[in-house]
């Protein structure tokens, strides 16, 4: 900028006046000396007038000043972009995205904590059945604990949302009411010392009211904490990424117009002076190309990790979170079933609507019933080959399925699909022991340590486990690229910007130096 | 010269191109100044045309309310009676912009409808005659005769869901099953409860209260329309806890003796 001290901002606008010109003045002579000196006071009209840029050294000038502030702006549209960049990995990747995954805990905690109690109450005196009336006391007492860590981090997220922060807090008074009740109905039940399976009126009554309170009313607003505080980073990655996308095409605009001044100067030079190349120019030009290549194909990088941080991992992540708390909880309408039978059509129903969320088989015009589903599990998903062909269901595993990469991720899902369809034989199975009157031998095979329902669910569980944490590694990789990608991006711009600016003036030094 | 003019055009040319370089947001229900959104005509308490062409019921009711949280005031809203064998293609096509017509998400619909909510979660259940102390749940529908009508497949989640060996009659409205069950023909009504409720307002007879199936009643919106779909939930959210939804269903289902939920249901999430 030390070449024009006076005319830098002025002659921008008229960008292409000069060269427009339907009647430019007849090329001057090479090496005409400038025009001489005027006295001081003259120089602000004649820059006014606009004469100087009929001079040589005037349009050198020109030709500067735009050149600078196209990198200028080139520099400011990165600096802007790389921010974004930046605002969308910390987003995703650092604040709101683990901590939404983290309050999908929630969910399953307080379910669980339901799960636990029906065992408890299920297995009356018979202290050994399942896994324990003291193990289910102390898993109980753990999802208590996980359940109050994750609606700290759910009313962190709330932040300046109101009514999330209202339904955290209704969740919160909800669990203590909750509590009351349950430690009723264990009261009660340990006062009435039943046998497994048979409880008196007064426990299913006091247990009927805690789970109402927690089916009705605290689970679906943990739920819904998980998809609105979801939904707030899912806005947020579509604002940020749309950004970084529209950064990089301004990247892209304003390096080529920067290119293009730089090559117009080339060219006036050239034809000025006659000389083919001036290597500084060129120095510049070439610094320019590589910073708007490096700037855009950064930014490209970019949008692709966060996509498939947020796609691959956040989403699925979340999916998969959803299937396994409400696997559980259909897991535990198993022992509710067997517990209450005055309500056994009820937690019949619930059984198959939550599995008919995990996994829904194609079942044609078959009514929708539980037969029916076990006969669909084996039909379609037996055969089913995650990664190859359509995917005959719907659900949660269904839209797994339909995103599946090959490899490890399809391994993995197949062995949840297996392992699922094995939990439903077990099922099936138990229904039918306790339709035909055998209620002992469905307890037996439900909550016996050796007849294999507990321990089917629980490597059904790990493999959903694996499977998460397939996406879980997907998800840290992206975002480990994300924040390398970006590392250094501080400090590269503006020096690339500085050193193709120097790279200018010191190209067209010595030409204006011919004037002096 | 004719070089630098060369790039001055193309020059001229980017910076036009950049204008043009703003994000590209699809379209959202939550961005319309004016809403249509399909109602059902013909279900008392739930979507009813009166003479006037007006329409009033708890759908439309919930339907205002979401609108007027989307910051469409009522003046704004166009209704539109849309049946249910239209609901999807009305939606696809844009002819609705929103569907609150006792619309149940149910996994098939899903593929092609976004839904917001659901708003409640109505369950089946079934309305006998007053004096028929003996049906207390859907089982003790054994033998008895309930009906059917045409186009829905209540019946059928009794007698082939449920496996009960019900004896379904043939009518054509739940309009004539309640006359049918009061002149003595039928035994039993069975269907969702708020329809239930709506036929039976004004009508001697009893709630069984004994529910066993959920029927999520969601809020349809074109398929991936997320960003209305998450503004619909926050407008659930905060009609139940402002109390609108527990004046609403008191309002339309408190005379039935139905067992009603005041507490948010769990949503569906948008997809």
């Amino acid at each position: 900028m030390t070449m024009s001290p006076a005319q830098p901002a002025a002659p921008a606008p008229r960008t292409p006046g000069p060269r427009l010109d339907p009647a430019p003045p007849p090329r001057p002579p090479a090496r005409m000396p400038a025009d001489p000196p005027g006295p001081r006071g003259g120089r602000l009209r004649t820059f006014l007038r606009g004469r100087w840029l009929k001079t040589i050294p005037g349009r050198i000038r020109a030709h500067v000043v735009l050149c600078l502030a196209a990198l200028v702006a080139l520099l400011a549209v990165l600096t802007v972009s790389v921010g974004n960049a930046r605002d969308s990995v910390q987003t995703i990747g650092h604040d709101a995205g683990p901590q939404v995954v983290a309050t999908g805990t929630l969910y399953f905690a307080l379910s669980d904590m339901d799960a636990q109690v029906s065992n408890i109450l299920l297995i009356g005196r018979e202290h050994n059945l399942g896994i324990g009336y003291d193990n289910s006391l102390r898993v109980y007492e753990m999802r208590r604990a996980e359940a109050d860590a994750a609606a700290v981090q759910a009313a962190q997220l709330a932040g300046r949302d109101p009514a999330l922060k209202r339904t955290v807090q209704e969740v919160l008074d909800g669990l203590g009411k909750y509590e009351r009740l349950v430690g009723q109905a264990m009261q009660l039940d340990a006062q009435s010392d039943h046998a497994a399976g048979e409880l008196p009126p007064q426990v299913v009554d006091a247990y009927r009211q805690a789970s109402d309170l927690m089916k009705l009313q605290l689970l679906p607003k943990a739920y819904n904490i998980t998809l609105d505080s979801g939904a707030h980073v899912r806005q947020s990655y579509e604002t940020k990424r749309s950004a970084v996308l529209a950064g990089r095409a301004w990247v892209a605009l304003t390096g080529l117009i920067a290119l293009l001044l730089l090559i117009a100067t080339q060219l006036y030079l050239a034809r000025t002076f006659r000389r083919l190349l001036n290597p500084a120019l060129v120095l510049a030009t070439l610094g320019t190309v590589v910073l708007t290549a490096v700037g855009a194909g950064l930014l490209t990088a970019h949008a692709g990790h966060i996509k498939k941080a947020k796609e691959d991992g956040f989403d699925s992540i979340l999916q998969l979170s959803r299937a396994r708390a409400i696997s559980h909880s259909a897991f535990a309408d198993e022992s509710r079933y067997l517990l209450d039978p005055g309500r056994a059509d009820t937690y019949e129903q619930t059984y198959l609507d939550k599995s008919l969320s995990v996994i829904y088989p194609d079942l044609g015009d078959k009514p929708v019933n539980l037969e029916n589903y076990y006969a669909g599990l084996e039909q379609k998903v037996a055969p089913y080959k995650p990664g190859k062909g359509a995917v005959p269901f719907l659900g949660f595993f269904g839209d797994e399925a339909r995103t599946v990469d090959r490899g490890r991720e399809a391994d993995a899902l197949g062995a949840v699909l297996a392992a699922y369809r094995t939990v439903q034989r077990n099922d099936a199975e138990m229904r039918r022991l306790a339709s035909s009157g055998n209620r002992s031998g469905a307890i037996d095979l439900r909550m016996g340590r050796t007849s294999g329902a507990i321990h089917d669910f629980d490597n059904y569980d790990k493999a959903l486990s694996l499977l998460t944490a397939v996406h879980q590694d997907a998800f840290d990789d992206a975002i480990r690229d994300a924040d390398g990608g970006l590392r250094g991006w501080n400090a590269v711009p503006a020096a690339g910007a500085a050193l193709i600016a120097l790279l200018v003036l010191a190209g067209v030094r010595p030409r204006l130096a011919e004037f002096r | 010269m004719r070089g630098t003019r060369a790039v001055a055009a193309v020059l001229a040319a980017a910076v036009l191109a950049g204008c043009g370089l703003g994000g590209t947001e699809e379209e959202s229900a939550a961005d319309k100044d004016s809403l249509v959104i399909g109602v059902k005509a013909d279900q008392p308490a739930l979507g009813v045309k009166r003479p006037d062409g007006t329409y009033e019921g708890f759908d439309v009711d919930v339907a205002t309310y979401i609108a007027g949280k989307m910051g469409v005031p009522k003046s704004r809203i166009t209704w539109k009676t849309t049946n249910s064998s239209v609901r999807e293609e009305a939606l696809a096509k844009g002819t609705v912009d929103m569907i609150v017509a006792t619309y149940s998400i149910t996994a098939k619909r899903k593929m092609k409808v976004t839904f917001g909510g659901p708003y409640y979660v109505a369950h089946q259940d079934t309305f006998v005659r007053a004096d028929a102390a003996s049906i207390k749940n859907v089982r003790d529908l054994k033998d008895k005769r309930i009906c059917e009508v045409t186009g829905s497949n209540s019946w059928r989640r009794v007698i082939e869901e449920r496996k009960v060996a019900a004896r379904p009659v043939t009518v054509g409205t739940y309009g004539a099953c309640m006359d049918a069950l009061a002149a003595g023909t039928l035994d039993a009504v069975s269907t969702d409860d708020l329809i239930l409720a709506g036929f039976a307002a004004g009508r001697p007879g009893r709630m069984i209260n004994a529910p066993f199936t959920d029927e999520k009643y969601g809020v349809g919106l074109k398929k991936g329309d997320l960003r209305g779909c998450e503004e619909v939930n926050r407008a659930i959210t905060a009609m139940y806890q402002d109390g609108t939804a527990q004046r609403l269903l008191t309002q339309w289902f408190g005379r039935s003796g139905l067992k009603l939920t005041t507490s948010v249901p769990q949503f569906e999430g948008c997809t």
